[in-house]
């Protein structure tokens, strides 16, 4: 098989889980136009509260299921207790608070489970590799792809199929428009964002046997994520996706064309992006 | 005190640091002879520096006093980036008066470090890893106790070949930076010397995560061995990625620079068996020197000391014996001092070679052992063999005036 089309699949692989790591942030930004910078810290929770329970001895399908709701509550809480209260403040204000929170959150982490990153094993089941013809690839991974998949269907059919879906697409063009319909606003910015963190907790879940946990993990994953709604458009789940793949396969193609650049390549689709369609591939304008 | 519970107090410390505050006691004692610990504190390769804050500490502590002045250190988070470290020697170098540094873990920061504190007229000594630093770029401030690139493939990539003579083919993951070129450089020499087919290399970025794409690459080009040239957190993401490729059952893996005790605990045991690691430092090593810290370690932190710990321990060590040994904290008389200087080190006998500031010393090629295998909670690796491979001085390209 040609080492590009090795690429393109392990690429895919890669970019659903940018995907997952950059939905949530996009899903909020979409509705409250709130850029949060406390995204990745959410990613890292997910990591180390899976590492942890794997720690006592639970298993890692027991934290895939629990470690996501257990931060899309912290991140309910979040928005009630903390954000709402500078939605109406400059955007500089957004910014101070969820950076802010991303660094306490950080170094609580590393208070707590210390600078040093841990290793998460791979379940049992999914141990070792599939081969077909010359292409070797980590069953795990391959489950990434799936569950992924499932799960950014079931994020589609609730955006698209039910009401609550119905109030966020709508408060993403008018919140008040939404507000004079009798809708309460506040109870859907809190379901979302609880939604957003608790994607972000599950990519970290998922995250964790490929890459460990360390304390630094949300940052970079972050930046990631910025990239992957900025190529797919702001506030766009359709977007997410894409660009979560382009940038995956982009970055996974250039580890064989030029290796060195392959990083780098990934803010040049972006930049490239950002010059044909500055509202990105499926971006709206305004 | 456990390891993980030293490491939250530490982290404590580190965020004073962030926040750019000092540590007060230490630094502020009047009289002092003041110690700059430039290390990243925040970053990629925080934990490496955390782990050095704790080596300087120990080595201040142990002695207290020189020449009947107390001794205080400044803990300088340098963010793993060349321009800030720089700033905050400078900082240090002017506003406390520091003249002596130990710190430095990345090869950038180390360089640019070095050269600061020449103009500071102050000294500065390191762990980092890229042969510039005791080379082409070396200068009279600057001492380096850790081998170089060069030193680490020769006590690495040598004996492996002896002992996988069939092992023809290998590919190499290199980080894009002086550190990494380094290694690679040293690497490809031995492969030309030895008839070996270096089947193709990949270069990433230092911010790289995802190596699987790299893996890739390698998987595709069939080789005997996978030479991993990163280091820190970097070469446990593409070693952890490799072994999950099963690459590990298929060839065998080297780690020619790692971190030693540190990455071990962070991997665990399964992933660590049957790969090869280089090593500056093993805490099994049965030097006197290194019984004593390992004991002083473990009645301090309840832990063995690791790689960054160790490292920072012996450099600052050095400082403070050259300090007592010139009976000045004078640092060219110090600089005096420190050249030609022999002592019992962590590693053995160990020697600061004047004509280039290098000290002689050890490196070891370990191998992973079977978790059943393991003797006590650190006993991760085998020591397969050990040695001091240096490039004679007039090929270092260093000239000191």
């Amino acid at each position: 098989m040609s080492i590009y089309l090795l690429q393109v699949i392990n690429g895919i692989g890669i970019g659903m889980l940018y995907f997952l790591l950059a939905v949530g942030l996009s899903i909020v930004f979409g509705l409250l136009r709130f850029v949060n910078f406390a995204h990745g810290a959410f990613y890292l929770l997910g990591a180390y509260f899976c590492f942890q329970m794997m720690r006592w001895g639970l298993s890692f399908w027991l934290a895939l299921a629990v470690v996501p709701l257990v931060v899309g509550a912290l991140g309910w809480l979040t928005e009630k207790l903390v954000l709402r209260h500078v939605y109406a403040k400059a955007h500089e204000f957004h910014i101070l608070v969820t950076v802010g929170l991303a660094l306490v959150i950080q170094e609580l982490v590393i208070l707590q489970w210390g600078p040093l990153g841990e290793n998460v094993p791979v379940p049992d089941m999914l141990q070792g590799v599939v081969m077909w013809g010359g292409f070797v690839y980590p069953k795990y991974r391959l489950f990434v792809i799936g569950f992924t998949a499932v799960l950014a269907l079931g994020l589609w059919y609730v955006l698209e199929g039910t009401r609550l879906g119905s109030a966020v697409r709508a408060g993403s063009e008018s919140t008040e428009m939404v507000s004079l319909l009798g809708i309460d606003v506040f109870r859907i910015f809190s379901l979302v964002f609880a939604l957003g963190a608790a994607t972000a907790a599950i990519a970290g879940v998922l995250a964790a046997p490929m890459r460990g946990a360390e304390p630094f993990m949300g940052i970079e994953a972050l930046g990631v994520a910025f990239v992957v709604v900025v190529v797919g458009g702001m506030g766009s789940f359709s977007g997410a996706l894409i660009g979560g793949l382009l940038i995956g396969v982009v970055q996974s193609v250039m580890s064989t064309v030029w290796a060195e650049g392959a990083r780098l390549m990934i803010y040049v689709a972006m930049a490239a992006v950002l010059l044909l369609r500055p509202h990105g591939l499926l971006g709206r304008k305004g | 005190m456990h390891r993980r519970q030293l490491l939250q107090l530490s982290a404590l410390g580190a965020l004073s640091a962030s926040l750019g505050m000092n540590r007060d006691a230490w630094a502020q004692a009047s009289g002092a002879i003041q110690f700059g610990c430039p290390v990243p504190m925040s970053g990629a390769f925080a934990a490496n520096g955390k782990f050095a804050d704790l080596g300087m500490k120990l080595a201040i502590e142990q002695y207290g006093t020189a020449l009947n002045r107390p001794l205080a250190y400044t803990l300088l988070d340098t963010e793993g980036k060349p321009a800030t470290a720089v700033r905050k020697v400078q900082e240090a170098s002017q506003q406390q008066g520091t003249r002596f540094f130990a710190g430095g873990i990345l090869s950038s920061e180390s360089l640019a470090m070095g050269k600061e504190a020449e103009k500071a007229g102050g000294i500065f000594i390191t762990t980092a890893g890229a042969d510039e630093i005791t080379g082409k770029d070396c200068n009279a401030s600057t001492f380096r106790w850790s081998v170089p690139t060069f030193g680490a493939i020769e006590q690495t990539v040598r004996p492996l070949i002896d002992a996988h003579p069939k092992a023809k083919r290998w590919y190499t993951i290199t980080p894009q930076y002086v550190f990494g070129d380094g290694l690679l450089s040293a690497a490809k020499n031995i492969f030309k010397e030895k008839g070996l087919e270096h089947v193709g290399n990949s270069y990433h970025s230092l911010t790289e995560k995802e190596f699987s794409g790299y893996l890739t690459n390698a998987m595709a080009a069939k080789p005997d061995v996978l030479l991993l040239l990163n280091f820190g957190s970097q070469s446990s993401d593409a070693l952890r990625q490799a072994v999950s490729f099963g690459m590990n059952k298929n060839m065998i893996v080297l780690v020619a620079w790692a971190s030693g005790l540190e990455q071990f605990e962070s991997l665990g045991a399964d992933l660590c068996e049957g790969v090869y690691f280089g090593a500056q430092y093993w805490h099994a090593t049965q030097a006197p020197l290194n019984l004593e810290l390992v004991k002083r370690s473990n009645d301090k932190f309840k832990s063995n000391p690791n790689y960054s710990l160790a490292g920072s321990y012996i450099c600052t060590k050095l400082l403070i014996d050259g300090i007592v040994k010139a009976g000045t904290a004078e640092p060219k008389a110090v600089v005096a001092a420190l050249e030609g200087m022999k002592y019992a080190g962590l590693t053995g006998d160990e020697e600061i070679r004047k004509g280039d500031h290098q000290v002689l010393k050890n490196y070891y090629l370990l191998k992973g052992k079977a978790k059943a295998k393991m003797a006590n909670k650190d006993d991760y690796v085998e020591v397969v063999s050990s040695g001091k491979s240096f490039l004679p001085l007039d090929q270092t390209g260093c000239k000191l005036a």
